[in-house]
């Protein structure tokens, strides 16, 4: 039996105490990554299921494998006790699993009600589609909720709190077993999350097994009956909401300790300011976010998914347009979008992307190191190539990048050994401040610990380090202030003493 | 709570001015501008006989249009349809004259178009090879082909079958080419499709965004592989009705017609981008180019300049459409 939320008949609901849906021993592996690791995860029908976990804890992975975008490497998949095998979206949609997925997924030129309808449209005779229907039902579908969206519009033209709103009725536009919510909220208002618990608690009590992941704690405690916990792509615990406190569901989160990976060599950061940044906001995310860093200090910045991290990066550093602020390095005023007097001034960044806006993946190791001082090998117009292969070379060695020769293709080294080519890059240019984005993003955990080396003696040459990351041990073992983001505002800055994972983890829920 | 004064809703246009923003509303003004402009200056231009004429020229690109604008706005091109013209009448043409029967005729020319569509999109769909360059080269290899098997010598049709006379100039009711008429029947069933029928929406849904349409559930690549042989097919059909016109299979048929054809698509509105656009603009833009073509020969100006002319348009025309969805999405 599964439920329509549209048309629900009496009494579908719950049989017994078979599972909606179980996952046994799942895993999944990315190059050089697990990303889950036996992992179990039941639900009941008619229950609604938080899943928690920090960034990189397996909760997209999971879900992703219920949905079917990805597929499994191990592990098995029941629903209401009968195995199923799920290689596709179709295949997930066809047993009642329905997903919100966090980043928008709908086609910005169709209207509302037509992608309400996109994955199996009404017809009618001779399977025409019956966009009468789709206009009626989905005009319902909203006044059931409580949404106030208008079906006709086109849901490009619409803000995304309203799209989110849009992703959420298509769930339930259709019969559903299974309703998976990832952080469905992240850009509703307060009324408009009420108005989205109620609908939760009703799919509930039609016999929907709901799934809901999120970051933010009140609203686990409010709507939740039980927590899964993943942890580093493992479960760590699965128990009634009522068995946990902020306290203790924060420890399963975080629990591991910070290991050895970050050997300190520098010293104390200077006092000279090498950049500062006032007011700064952004039409899209930030908000009024001010800070000053100092040459030889690592400044880490630390945020949850969305919080603003990568747009405070690009924003400073002048590849984004601004609002309203002021940025300066060396006291010298930064116009925004400019990134040629950016790279003038000295300050440049690591791409949390390094294949589409860090790399020439074609181009051979040293054109991609050379690419920002070009103009410094220069005679008469022409690069004079045995100083640039000359300058390259010292890079390579001092920074221990392995590569056969000058001349292999750069996409062919290893993550880490990418990321050094472009921090080679940046400073062969000469640099005052850097801005490292995600600096340790699909590098594996051997290469992790020279990244941080590096970042550490860039630190110790006199550059500021502005480090955004989602990772908490990087940030402890590297940083020397930790600034924490929520919502495109800066909440708090603390020096490394002060910090403590709980502290940073409550300011980046705010 | 910013957030939440941004999703007051926007004032709403009116319908008429939504009506306006509408491409092919625009598209139909051109249209009609165009025609006023030739009828004042161009004698003989608002007659039925030139008319109608037009519209029998304009049936091939109109017909070929309908397939190339599906696969736009599927998200791919597809530039070997003109050298699909001259490769499908060659079996057509052997085979009628072999058999003297017309249908076993088109059957052979639709297998062949069937075949070169199955290409196409498998080698885009299924083996992910840039549909340009797929169609690009199947252009050269069809083309070539060609040239190798009749030694650019026309074939020509000895059968003379008085049915395949008829689809070059036969008029329904003594007005309209038959080749018009076949052209507009394609079209109404061919649009009803992309707006009313799931795979129709499907494929502006796999062109609008890939992603979201395999969240949704679709096949993208199958989705993506008929589009490829319903363009090929499409093109077949316009073949057979150019081998009718000319009496033979030509080795230089249909010579740059695929720059004709997409052209006209994207001035009537068609993204190369995928998921946008309507046949009905592609249909308006084929009209505006050919009645234009017509009109500038009938003012005695030399092809030379139609070309010039006609390649301003275009760029005009798409420039124009760019910055207002740039408007529209509000940067």
């Amino acid at each position: 039996m599964s439920v329509d939320f549209l048309h629900p008949s009496e009494g579908a609901a719950i049989d017994g105490n078979v599972p909606a849906l179980e996952l046994r021993g799942i895993d999944k592996r990315f190059p050089g990554v697990v990303a889950l690791e036996n992992v179990d995860f039941t639900l009941e029908a008619g229950k609604i299921h938080a899943l928690m976990g920090e960034n990189g804890a397996g909760k997209s992975t999971l879900i992703k494998i219920m949905a079917g975008v990805y597929g499994k490497e191990a592990g098995t998949i029941r629903m209401r006790g009968r195995e199923v095998d799920i290689k596709s979206p179709r295949d997930s949609l066809k047993e009642g699993i329905k997903v919100v997925f966090q980043e928008i997924a709908l086609i910005s030129e169709f209207t509302v009600a037509e992608n309400i309808f996109l994955e199996g449209y009404p017809t009618g005779k001779m399977g025409s589609i019956d966009w009468k229907k789709i206009r009626a039902d989905s005009a319902a579908l909203f006044n059931r909720i409580g949404f106030n969206v208008d079906p006709a519009a086109r849901t490009g033209s619409l803000p995304v709190s309203q799209q989110q709103m849009v992703e959420i009725a298509r769930a339930l536009a259709h019969e559903a077993r299974v309703v998976v919510m990832d952080e469905p909220t992240s850009s509703l208002t307060p009324n408009e999350v009420s108005l989205l618990f109620t609908v939760i608690r009703r799919l509930a009590a039609l016999g929907i097994a709901v799934v809901y992941v999120s970051h933010k704690l009140d609203e686990v405690f409010e709507i939740a009956d039980t927590v899964t916990v993943l942890r580093d792509g493992r479960h760590i615990s699965t128990k009634p909401i009522g068995e946990h406190t902020n306290d203790t569901l924060i420890q399963d989160m975080i629990g591991r300790r910070i290991d050895n990976l970050f050997p300190r060599q520098r010293g104390a950061a200077g006092s000279k300011i090498a950049l500062s940044v006032e007011g700064l906001s952004t039409a899209k995310k930030l908000h009024d976010v001010s800070f000053e860093a100092r040459a030889g200090e690592v400044l880490g910045f630390f945020g949850l998914m969305g919080a603003g991290r990568t747009e405070l990066a690009k924003a400073i550093v002048g590849y984004d347009p601004i609002t309203s602020g002021t940025i300066a390095v060396d006291g010298i005023r930064l116009a925004p979008h400019d990134t040629r007097t950016g790279v003038k001034l000295g300050i440049g960044l690591l791409t949390e992307d390094r294949k589409s806006e860090g790399l020439m993946g074609e181009l051979p190791v040293y054109q991609n190191a050379s690419l920002a001082s070009l103009g410094a090998f220069a005679r008469l117009g022409f690069v004079d190539k045995a100083r640039e292969h000359r300058a390259v070379q010292d890079y390579v060695d001092r920074f221990r990048i392995k590569t056969p020769s000058l001349f292999q293709q750069v996409k062919n080294l290893s993550g880490g050994n990418q990321q050094k080519v472009l921090i080679a890059r940046w400073l062969m240019r000469g640099l005052k401040v850097i801005v490292v984005d995600e600096p340790t993003r699909g590098i594996d955990v051997g290469a992790k610990s020279e990244i941080f080396a590096l970042i550490d003696r860039l630190a110790g040459e006199g550059l500021a380090v502005i480090m955004m990351t989602s990772e908490m041990p990087e940030l402890l073992g590297l940083a020397d202030r930790i600034a924490v983001m929520c919502e495109g505002r800066l909440t708090v800055i603390m020096s490394r003493e002060e910090a403590t994972q709980e502290k940073i983890l409550n300011a980046a829920i705010g | 709570m910013s957030l939440a004064s941004t999703t007051s809703t926007k004032a709403q246009p009116s319908p008429l001015a939504r009506l306006f923003a509408r491409q092919e509303v625009a598209l139909l003004v051109c249209l009609v501008l165009v025609l006023a402009f030739f009828s004042v200056t161009v004698d003989n231009f608002f007659s039925v006989r030139n008319l109608t004429n037009v519209l029998g020229q304009a049936s091939l690109p109109l017909i070929a249009g309908i397939g190339c604008a599906i696969v736009f706005i599927s998200g791919e091109v597809d530039i070997s349809i003109g050298s699909l013209l001259a490769t499908i009448a060659l079996p057509l043409i052997i085979i009628m004259n072999d058999t003297n029967s017309l249908l076993l005729g088109i059957g052979g020319a639709l297998l062949f178009g069937l075949i070169i569509g199955v290409v196409n999109g498998y080698l885009t769909a299924y083996a992910g090879i840039n549909s340009l360059i797929v169609t690009l080269g199947t252009m050269f290899i069809m083309r070539g082909g060609v040239y190798l098997y009749t030694g650019q010598r026309a074939i020509p049709d000895d059968a003379s079958l008085d049915s395949f006379i008829a689809l070059s100039d036969g008029r329904l009711f003594n007005v309209l080419p038959y080749s018009a008429v076949i052209a507009i029947v394609l079209l109404a069933v061919f649009a009803y499709m992309m707006q009313h029928r799931p795979f129709g929406r499907q494929i502006y849904a796999v062109g609008g965004n890939q992603e979201v349409a395999r969240l949704a559930g679709y096949d993208v690549r199958r989705v993506k592989f008929i589009c490829f042989i319903i363009s090929a097919l499409l093109a077949t059909v316009a073949g057979i009705i150019l081998a009718a016109r000319v009496g033979s299979a030509q080795h230089t048929a249909g010579l740059n017609f695929e720059f004709q054809v997409v052209a006209a698509t994207v001035l009537g509105g068609v993204s190369l981008a995928g998921g946008i656009g309507s046949l009905t603009g592609m249909a308006l833009g084929v009209l505006i180019l050919q009645f234009l073509s017509n009109g500038l020969r009938g003012l005695g100006l030399p092809t030379e300049w139609q070309l010039v002319i006609t390649g301003m348009i275009i760029i005009a025309a798409v420039a124009l459409d760019e910055a207002k969805r740039r408007r529209a999405n509000g940067g």
